[in-house]
């Protein structure tokens, strides 16, 4: 009987203790996050082939003075994407005129230069680059150049089209 | 007699308490905002893939893990110059377990839960949240702690 007692006891107390074995663990990540100013991107200048004769294909390089220009201003250091829009013809009243070979330069340094620039190929895929400096702001130049196709018959008019330049951080 | 009672106390030890072996909290991803834009308010989603932070969770079949989490309201500058803030919403937290059959359950991180584990032994935790930079945030990195504290029954 008394052993009985004992073994309720002990059972008791055992049943006491699985019940308080409940054991704490911890463990840690991180939350990160990088702050930059606002980037601006401003489309600065038209990429103009001038006159075309049909037939006759015409190229604009990136350092021409006429290639196409967009400027960008934002976290010195920081890596960019730029990622373009490209039209596959200018239009005029309905008319199309080809556009292709795109070609782009980016030019991080304090000039808007396309001397001793990077090249390139625009396209609607992210090309990496990044701005200058090592704080503060930075500036940033694009150049754009492509080829225009016109047909024998090409139509006479004045053809246009859109290019269109997205840059973010990454 | 003594001897018997000794061994059935010893076996009984053994049997009621968990391995302690079987139960871990690990920590497996940080929540990672990334760039984030002054005066821009930037989130992250529990579900996403690469950004939401993770744990991973083991325990045994059929038991019950309290699961609760410390949260960061502010993330300090690296190296200094200004706080970050970072809130949790109602929905930023998801569990789930690792069983074929497991259903993701999304819980309140601010608050701490308790779940049977019935599908499978161990699942994971993803956070999700967001930060508001003010307008004049100064730039830089950012980092603060998540502590996830998991008691085990």
């Amino acid at each position: 009987m008394r052993t009985t007692t004992r073994v309720s006891a002990a059972l008791a107390m055992l049943l006491s203790l699985a019940a308080s074995t409940a054991r704490a663990q911890s463990a840690n990540i991180n939350a990160t996050a990088t702050v930059y100013q606002a980037m601006t991107v401003t489309g600065a200048r038209t990429l103009d082939f001038g006159n075309v004769f049909p037939g006759v294909n015409k190229a604009v390089a990136v350092t021409d003075a006429t290639s196409g220009r967009f400027d960008l201003v934002g976290q010195a250091a920081a890596n960019v994407n730029l990622t373009f829009t490209l039209p596959a013809n200018l239009t005029s009243a309905g008319n199309n005129l080809p556009v292709g070979t795109w070609t782009g330069c980016w030019n991080p340094t304090a000039n808007n230069s396309a001397s001793g620039c990077t090249a390139f190929t625009p396209s609607g895929s992210a090309s990496a680059v990044a701005f200058g400096g090592s704080s503060g702001t930075s500036n940033m130049w694009v150049f754009v150049g492509a080829t225009v196709s016109p047909g024998a018959a090409q139509v006479a008019g004045t053809y246009t089209g859109t290019v269109t330049l997205t840059a973010a951080y990454f | 007699m003594r001897r018997c009672f000794a061994l059935l106390v010893l076996a009984l030890i053994a049997v009621t308490r968990p391995l302690t072996g079987q139960s871990q909290v690990t920590g497996i991803r940080n929540l990672a905002f990334g760039v984030v834009i002054r005066g821009v308010q930037t989130s992250v989603a529990p579900a996403d893939p690469i950004k939401s932070g993770r744990f991973y969770v083991r325990h045994q079949l059929n038991r019950q893990v309290r699961v609760a989490f410390t949260l960061p309201t502010q993330l300090p500058r690296v190296g200094g110059g200004g706080n970050l803030p970072i809130t949790f919403r109602a929905t930023d937290a998801i569990a789930q377990g690792t069983a074929g059959n497991s259903v993701p359950v999304t819980f309140n991180p601010n608050n701490p839960i308790t779940f049977t584990l019935t599908t499978s032994a161990d699942f994971y935790l993803n956070l999700g949240g967001r930060v508001s930079p003010a307008a004049g945030q100064a730039t830089g990195n950012y980092q603060g702690t998540v502590t996830l504290t998991c008691t085990f029954f």
